[in-house]
């Protein structure tokens, strides 16, 4: 491997974000753009009795309003499926406006067409809906006596129930120290900065372009066809550059249909942003949820038993839930294990994929009861996890594709100067602060899509190459790392490479979800690059007059654009001269990659960190101010040290925004969300940022996928509220166990 | 394009007398300073005003100097220049205007602005009760100076008359140890859950408070101003007495009325503004004791 691959290069869209010529999909300015609004549901149940568009329909500049009177009827009912499998990828199998059923508050139920967006607004506060209320159920505790075990959850694609290893009721039994907790979560909402935007255009053939803010272009093409019936040939969707998605933008909801509709009904292109309020009601969210865990160990600490149990609310429609279990399930030996989901329905729009979904919530649980047993038996924290450390993946046997645990434990006790730690809670003082360290141990498995993942690479006859694949880019620096994977797969220099990314014209990627867009773009790429590559020493070889003819190719290297032998460098010629001499002015390669299947063939595929956190809590005023986090995680290979830190930061300060900060609160009387505003849902500033430490362990992994790249989108935030929450305790002596945690908790 | 009918008016005095008339001939039109609570309001529709009457190009309203013995505060001074001018004038204003907003906010928002406001949030409103501040307020009928302790009326209601505008505030020119602190969810961008300041006058022997967001309006703690004028140790500076720090936390917590909200319940809001308190006094002594160059 070249050194480009992993270096910390700048940005190749930095410039262009900074300066704002990067276009964002609502600030494309088309002729004739009207602009669409939609008006959502007050009530979180019940059904439209009377739906009054007159005065709307005569405002200024109103086009059309629409409501479920007059909405087309959808070809098909949306079916909930991740978008990390490259298929349609409907966010709720339920799409507004087809009746007149109101399933959730803030569910469309009408859309005024306008010609400024300002009109737009002004008239969708006219539309006068009138509602027959019905009970609701919109908190957990409301829907806690009507729970089920679902047969399956995730879109049909896991169990409602976890494999039981043992008896893990007897184990618990026979433990010499038994712990069962309870841990409870808020909802929390992705909030991008970027709000859903999508504007559409159909053509004088029919054919429909859609500019989507979204994580997957082809989910979006595939998802909207779908809805309208008509063949994906007949729907091209652009999305370049998205601020941001957290998840909101993983699946597909319904405004890109909504806008498509809009558009063919006024004739004219149409952009439909959702409002930040309507962020809230619009693209899922983290449900409220609560997880039981129960744990069984010998008077050492080591795990006999583990039993883990999640009840959430999801919608009347899907059977969802985050899939907490999967990560806790395979951390740890425990030589016995169960768990299982259980669902409430309740008026709630399907929740969905939240930044570091399952785990964050999930590792909370197990990592906070791992430091209660830790106090219990007396032992040190960290060398508890090290005694329940496991070498193999405990739910099958099998071994991980790659590790690096037992290293991110000691460089992160390294660098947070964890060792001689005093276990006493509450026995450090700071002036008004109570001062504590705590740590947790990170897991997120690595996901791959079902289907090929492509590239397309081209090189010019002046020896430079451009290289496709149909990615969005939201902020992680995919343009920038795939660029480095070109480049050192094509042996070009890194300014002679150009990655291309962002419609549906170009090779299918599946969306970049999960932590796996990294992994699954990188590999699609780096077969495209070393697949050209390949061809031209091919051709190089196979030509009398290049210097090369006849040599082994296995023996040829290339470097900065020339083909050499590696045991003789001089003897070579450049791709410039070989395509030249041919009067070629371009050659093309695709890259195929098929993915390595959920099993991994015969392995366990999980990332693996470990956090540490310090902090200190007022002790009059019960406020928690962090100092110091400190992560390392084995994310595999890192394709670019800059983006990748950036990543693993981020997703830390989003754990300490779970853990201090981010709840969706729901009010039951009204069924809608109290604090749906960025002034009100508080996430963290720059203000709250604490001395941040970040290394990585790169672990070869030759089982994930080519290059062994396991992801760094979402690793981060696993395990960062456990270790606040276990400092807070160390701090204070005082074991919240729910979140986030406020003062009043403190007090 | 035609404009649409509700597009708004934007009148742009530049000079202060201008400004009057405009005031005076066109009441409706809607005063903006910085714009931070302006823009907000605009944008969600809170607010649909005729006409903006832009202060941002009135000469002067920007200024600060001495006047008639007092500190003369322009109300289009913007926060940044009062943190960065004005700690050693006006500390307790300096402290407040740091924790506001984000650095794009101090760059706008102005004090004229959080009276304007008056909203009971308002981070600068503490500190000027404290410092028993005066608003002057200007009409084309005159000048008018009123104790910024009865400027606010309600919440996000004041004194201010149609015709009105806030030229600007007058603070005690030599001001003595003062503390400003503020308790909110996050280290920036937050609206205070509760908010205090003190101020201590050595050489008249008075003492000045302001409670914040715990309360229709800011409001003074009259009777633990009372306690510290009657109780601190002024003579000899002795060492604060622990029972005085108490009493005095539990006198401001009796003074808020505070409510349940989704910020911070009351109980929580009177408990901190105890805490609040009683760090603001054993500050402000110590800096009294150790230097006492400001008196
Ligand atoms: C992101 C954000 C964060 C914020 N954080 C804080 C915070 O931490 N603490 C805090 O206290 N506030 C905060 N605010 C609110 C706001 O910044 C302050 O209230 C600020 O002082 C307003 O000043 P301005 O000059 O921008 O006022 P404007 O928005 O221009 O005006 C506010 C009101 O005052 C009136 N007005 C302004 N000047 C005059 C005048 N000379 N005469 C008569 N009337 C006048 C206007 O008509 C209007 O009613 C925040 C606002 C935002 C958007």
């Amino acid at each position: 491997m070249s050194p480009v691959l992993g270096a910390a290069l700048d940005r190749v869209d930095g410039r262009a974000k900074v300066t704002g010529a990067a276009r964002y999909s609502g600030e494309l300015n088309l002729p004739n753009l009207a602009h669409a609004v939609l008006v959502g549901a007050r009530v979180p149940s019940g059904r439209i009795i009377g739906i009054d568009c007159r005065q709307a329909s005569v405002a200024d500049g109103v086009l059309t309003v629409l409501t479920h009177l007059d909405l087309p009827r959808v070809a098909a009912r949306p079916k909930l499926f991740p978008s990390l499998f490259g298929l349609t990828a409907h966010g709720q199998s339920f799409f507004p406006m087809q009746d007149d059923v109101v399933h959730y508050a803030g569910q469309p139920v009408a859309m005024v067409v306008a010609d400024t967006v300002e009109r737009a607004e002004h008239a969708a506060t006219l539309v006068q809906v009138n509602y027959a209320e019905t009970p609701s159920v919109t908190l957990l505790d409301q829907g806690r006596d009507q729970t089920y075990e679902p047969a399956k959850i995730f879109g049909g694609l896991l169990p409602g129930r976890n494999p039981t290893r043992g008896d893990p009721e007897a184990g618990l039994r026979d433990a010499a120290v038994r712990l069962d907790v309870t841990y409870r979560f808020a909802a929390n909402h992705q909030n991008p900065i970027e709000p859903s935007t999508t504007t559409a255009v159909w053509d004088d053939l029919d054919r429909l372009t859609l500019h989507d803010a979204t994580q997957g272009p082809t989910a979006t093409q595939l998802s909207v066809a779908e809805l309208l019936g008509l063949p994906p040939t007949m729907v091209r969707v652009v999305s370049h550059y998205v601020g941001g998605s957290f998840g909101a933008k993983a699946l597909i909801w319904a405004h890109p249909t909504l806008a498509a509709l809009a558009a063919r009904r006024v004739g004219r292109p149409v952009r439909l942003v959702l409002s930040r309020e309507q962020m809230f009601h619009s693209c899922g969210h983290r449900e409220e949820q609560e997880q039981r865990i129960g744990l069984g160990a010998d008077r050492d600490g080591r795990l006999g038993a583990l039993r883990h149990d999640k009840t959430s609310l999801t919608s009347h429609y899907d059977d969802w839930a985050e899939t907490s279990l999967e990560a806790p399930a395979v951390m740890y030996a425990a030589a016995t294990y169960a768990g299982g989901y259980r669902l409430a329905r309740g008026n709630t729009i399907t929740p969905t994929f939240t930044r570091g979904p399952g785990a964050a919530t999930g590792m909370f649980a197990l990592e906070s009861a791992m430091d209660e047993l830790a106090y219990e038996i007396g032992v040190d924290p960290l060398e508890l996890r090290l005694r329940n450390h496991t070498d193999v993946d405990p739910s099958t046997g099998n071994p991980w594709s790659s590790k690096g645990l037992r290293e991110c434990y000691q460089r992160g006790a390294e660098l947070f100067g964890w060792s001689g730690r005093d276990p006493r809670p509450g026995a450090r003082r700071d002036g008004d602060w109570l001062v504590g360290t705590g740590m947790a141990s990170a897991a997120y498995p690595v996901a791959a899509p079902m289907n090929p993942q492509r590239a397309r690479a081209r090189m010019y006859a002046d020896g430079s190459a451009v290289v496709e694949a149909g990615i969005s880019e939201f902020g992680t620096g995919a343009l920038t790392a795939m660029t480095q994977v070109a480049a050192d797969g094509l042996g070009l220099p890194f300014d002679r490479v150009r990655f291309v990314g962002g419609t549906t014209d170009l090779p299918n990627i599946a969306a970049a979800v999960g932590s796996a867009g990294s992994g699954a773009t990188s590999s699609a790429v780096h077969l495209a690059s070393t697949g050209l590559r390949d061809q031209l020493v091919g051709q190089a070889v196979a030509d009398a007059r290049s210097p090369l003819h006849n040599a082994d190719p296995a023996g040829i290297v290339v470097r900065d654009g020339r083909m050499c032998l590696r045991d003789s460098p001089q003897t070579g010629e450049t791709y410039v001269e070989l395509l030249r001499r041919n009067h070629m002015p371009d050659v093309e390669a695709l890259g195929v990659w098929q993915p390595t299947p959920p099993d991994g063939g015969g392995h366990g595929m999980f990332t693996f960190g470990a956090q540490f956190a310090e902090v200190a809590v007022d002790a009059d005023l019960g406020l928690v101010r962090v100092r110091r986090l400190v992560g390392v995680f084995a994310p595999g290979r890192v394709l670019n040290r800059r983006t990748a830190h950036s990543q693993l930061m981020g997703g830390m300060l989003w754990g300490l925004g779970q853990a201090l900060l981010e709840a969706t609160r729901m009010d039951p009387h009204t069924g809608r969300w109290a604090n749906a505003s960025l002034a009100d849902y508080l996430v963290p500033v720059n203000a709250d940022v604490p001395d941040i430490t970040i290394d990585t362990i790169e672990v070869p992994d030759s089982v994930v996928n080519p290059l062994g790249v396991k992801g760094v989108g979402e690793i981060g935030i696993v395990g960062t509220s456990a270790a606040i929450a276990n400092a807070v305790h160390h701090a204070t002596g005082r074991r919240i166990r729910h979140l986030p945690i406020t003062v009043e908790d403190l007090l | 394009m035609v404009l649409p009918r509700s597009e708004m008016e934007f009148l742009q005095p530049e000079s202060w007398a201008e400004a009057l008339a405009v005031r005076a001939a066109y009441p409706e039109a809607l005063p903006v300073a910085g714009g931070t609570d302006v823009m907000v309001e605009l944008n969600f529709a809170r607010r649909r005003p005729p006409a903006l009457l832009d202060l941002g190009r009135v000469a002067g309203l920007a200024d600060w100097g001495t006047e008639d013995g007092l500190l003369r505060l322009g109300a289009g001074v913007p926060y940044r220049r009062i943190v960065t001018e004005l700690a050693g004038r006006a500390p307790g204003l300096a402290m407040a205007a740091r924790t506001i907003g984000s650095a794009q906010i101090r760059n706008r928002g102005t004090v004229g602005g959080n009276l304007g406001s008056a909203s009971p949030a308002g981070d600068a409103l503490p500190p000027l009760l404290a410092a028993g501040a005066l608003v002057e307020l200007a009409s084309v009928r005159g000048v008018r100076r009123v104790p910024v302790a009865g400027f606010c009326t309600g919440p996000k209601r004041s004194m201010l008359a149609p015709d009105e505008l806030i030229a600007a505030v007058l603070l005690p020119p030599d001001a003595g140890p003062e503390q400003f602190a503020k308790v909110g969810t996050r280290n920036a961008m937050v609206i205070a859950v509760c908010s205090f300041a003190l101020a201590l006058r050595p050489v008249s022997r008075t003492v000045g408070t302001g409670i914040g967001s715990a309360a229709p309006t800011p409001v003074r703690a009259a009777a633990a101003e009372e306690l510290l004028v009657a109780e601190l140790p002024w003579a000899d500076r002795a060492a604060l007495p622990e029972p005085l720090v108490r009493r005095f936390g539990e006198l401001v917590a009796a003074a808020a009325s505070p409510i349940d909200d989704v910020r911070g319940t009351a109980a929580y809001r009177r408990h901190a503004l105890g805490v609040l308190a009683g760090r603001a006094v054993r500050r402000a002594w110590a800096e009294h004791r150790r230097g006492g160059v400001r008196g």
